[in-house]
């Protein structure tokens, strides 16, 4: 049976595996020393890379994982989300967003 | 140290010393205050916009009919039209009310309603020498003015005057009060009041945007600061204040050295990076543990990176979608719409999508992800020694100040992600890892606009 499994679990597990994968994902952002609004904007006075650095390593060594995943044919492409393409509402919202990153600090 | 005498009027000055006034930056706006102005600036833009689109009365047209159309197919229907014009309404008079409950006094007081409208023997004068400047009629100088000049004055007297009518107006049309001949009269009056506002409105944009004497004022909306030599020549009854101010404040200063002499160095906080040396007999293992987890220093970033790309990799295997953050929130937030009226939720277009009949919008891999990422934060934290109650600011600030910034910047941000359909979790990391190319046009955009706006709010963070 080729990944993902999202659809073969039940609720329970589908909810628990959810909660374990966020509490990972929030323990490597706490350890990251992403907590700290003026570590985060410090990437922006060019003080301190990172906010950068930790994010572009997760995007390469998920997306190495991911390819080496589907070519060895364990995860089945055709049933991952890929978000789809707004292009303004995107750069749009991005730049709001990048606003109100620096405004807000987080 | 002489204390320098305060003219009385402004006099010629020196080369120098103009180079040197032209270098000093003086506080004119606090940050509140500039929030407000670009909040303000921004509601005026969207309802005078979709406003002009709304009326339907031949008489009382003001924009071709083309823009009618155009403005309307954005929306859809000239019902929605309405309905956002009336939203971003109420935005704007919630904004308002909080700022005058809170801030009755900074805001309110006698003074400084009288600093921002009252004019003066010289206001009087600098208005009528304004206009004959304008038509080239005398050469004589302006008369010395306050913070705000008489134009700004007439200009702020006229909108406080108004913006209550506009309110007040706009709430009887939009949930037709009283009676239909009150809704009528509001219609007018609703117009007119806004006609007299945006009279001097273009007065004030051009001033601000185009007049190249104004251009200080118009940073000074940005930074919050103006070079002196603009505050003398401008507005010299102020500038008069401030230096009284600031010798007010010297005298204080050496009165101070003067009785207490320090008796011992001020103590010096402990940088953090000097750690303990790590106790004798401990095993190599239980140092590398305790690096690992309980040292107050985050992870170098590569390694903290890799961490957060195989928990990334695990969540797309496992679940075939990567992790996210303000998807839940929606959701959080659908669910207390549907709370309070289910039927308002199940006839949006866009709350509808989560709120499926019979199934809470809960029940979604993000939402409980969510109370994972609280948790596994909280552990991350306490482990290391990090957990505590503080508000991380730039030491040049206060705390409600940042308390301002905050509510900013989350408004902006969560208005971006919607929009967007994702935040920096849900759209720039995860979509950027399946290379969307929305995701990369938005996380460029994101750093785009930080690395543009750090400069203008460095006063806050640095």
């Amino acid at each position: 049976m080729t990944a993902p499994y999202a659809a073969s679990f039940p609720p329970l597990a589908y909810f628990g595996i959810a909660m374990v994968l966020g509490l990972f994902f929030g323990f490597f952002l706490e350890r990251a020393g992403f907590s700290s609004a003026l570590k985060l904007t410090a990437q922006f006075y060019f003080k301190d890379s990172a906010v950068l650095k930790v994010m572009f390593t997760a995007i390469v060594v998920a997306m190495l994982g991911i390819v080496f995943f589907s070519l060895m044919g364990w995860l089945n492409m055709g049933q991952v989300y890929i978000p789809a393409t707004y292009l303004w509402p995107q750069l749009v919202g991005g730049l709001l967003l990048g606003a109100g990153f620096i405004v807000g600090g987080y | 140290m002489g204390v320098e005498t305060i003219p009385r009027m402004p006099t010629p000055l020196t080369a120098e010393r103009a180079e040197a006034m032209s270098q000093r930056m003086i506080k004119k706006h606090h940050v509140a205050i500039m929030l407000l102005h670009w909040f303000n600036a921004t509601v005026w833009l969207t309802e005078l916009t979709t406003g002009a689109a709304l009326i339907s009365s031949p008489h009382f047209r003001v924009v071709p009919y083309w823009y009618i159309a155009l403005v309307q197919g954005f929306f859809g229907t000239r019902s929605h039209l309405l309905q956002f014009h009336i939203t971003v309404g109420l935005i704007w008079m919630v904004v308002f009310a909080v700022y005058g409950i809170f801030g009755v006094r900074t805001y309110l007081a006698r003074q400084v309603i009288e600093k921002e409208v009252a004019l003066d023997r010289d206001d009087w004068r600098w208005l009528w020498v304004r206009l004959r400047l304008i038509l080239k009629r005398t050469n004589e100088s302006l008369p010395p003015q306050g913070v705000y000049n008489a134009g700004q004055k007439l200009f702020a007297g006229l909108v406080y005057a108004m913006v209550p009518i506009i309110m007040l107006s706009g709430l009887v049309m939009a949930f037709h009060l009283v009676s239909t001949s009150l809704v009528q009269w509001a219609i007018v009056i609703h117009f007119a009041a806004v006609g007299m506002v945006f009279s001097g409105l273009m007065i004030h944009v051009y001033m601000g945007a185009v007049f190249p004497e104004e251009k200080p004022a118009f940073f000074s909306m940005l930074t919050g600061m103006v070079n002196e030599l603009y505050a003398y020549r401008h507005h010299f009854k102020w500038w008069q204040e401030v230096k009284m101010q600031e010798q007010i404040w010297k005298r204080e200063v050496v009165e101070d050295i003067r009785n207490e002499p320090p008796a011992s160095a001020p103590e010096l906080p402990t940088p953090v990076e000097v750690l303990p040396p790590p106790p004798h007999g401990e095993s190599r293992f239980t140092f590398t543990l305790h690096r690992v987890f309980r040292d107050p220093r985050p992870w170098p970033p590569y390694v903290a990176g890799v961490g957060l790309g195989l928990t990334l990799l695990a969540t797309f295997v496992i679940m075939g979608q990567g992790l996210g953050a303000s998807g839940g929130f929606t959701r959080y937030l659908v669910w207390i719409l549907a709370w309070i009226s289910p039927r308002y939720v199940g006839a949006h277009d866009y709350w509808s999508q989560y709120a499926q009949p019979g199934q809470s919008p809960l029940l979604d891999f993000l939402v409980f992800e969510l109370i994972g990422v609280v948790l596994g934060g909280f552990i991350s934290g306490w482990l290391a020694g990090r957990v505590r109650i503080a508000v991380d600011k730039g030491p040049r600030i206060s705390k409600s100040t940042r308390y301002l910034m905050a509510l900013a910047g989350g408004t902006l941000m969560g208005f971006g992600a919607r929009l967007a359909r994702g935040c920096t979790s849900g759209l720039a990391l995860s979509g950027g890892a399946v290379l969307s190319a929305g995701a990369w046009v938005f996380m460029l955009a994101v750093f785009a606009a930080g690395f543009a706006g750090a400069y203008f709010v460095r006063r806050y963070w640095l």
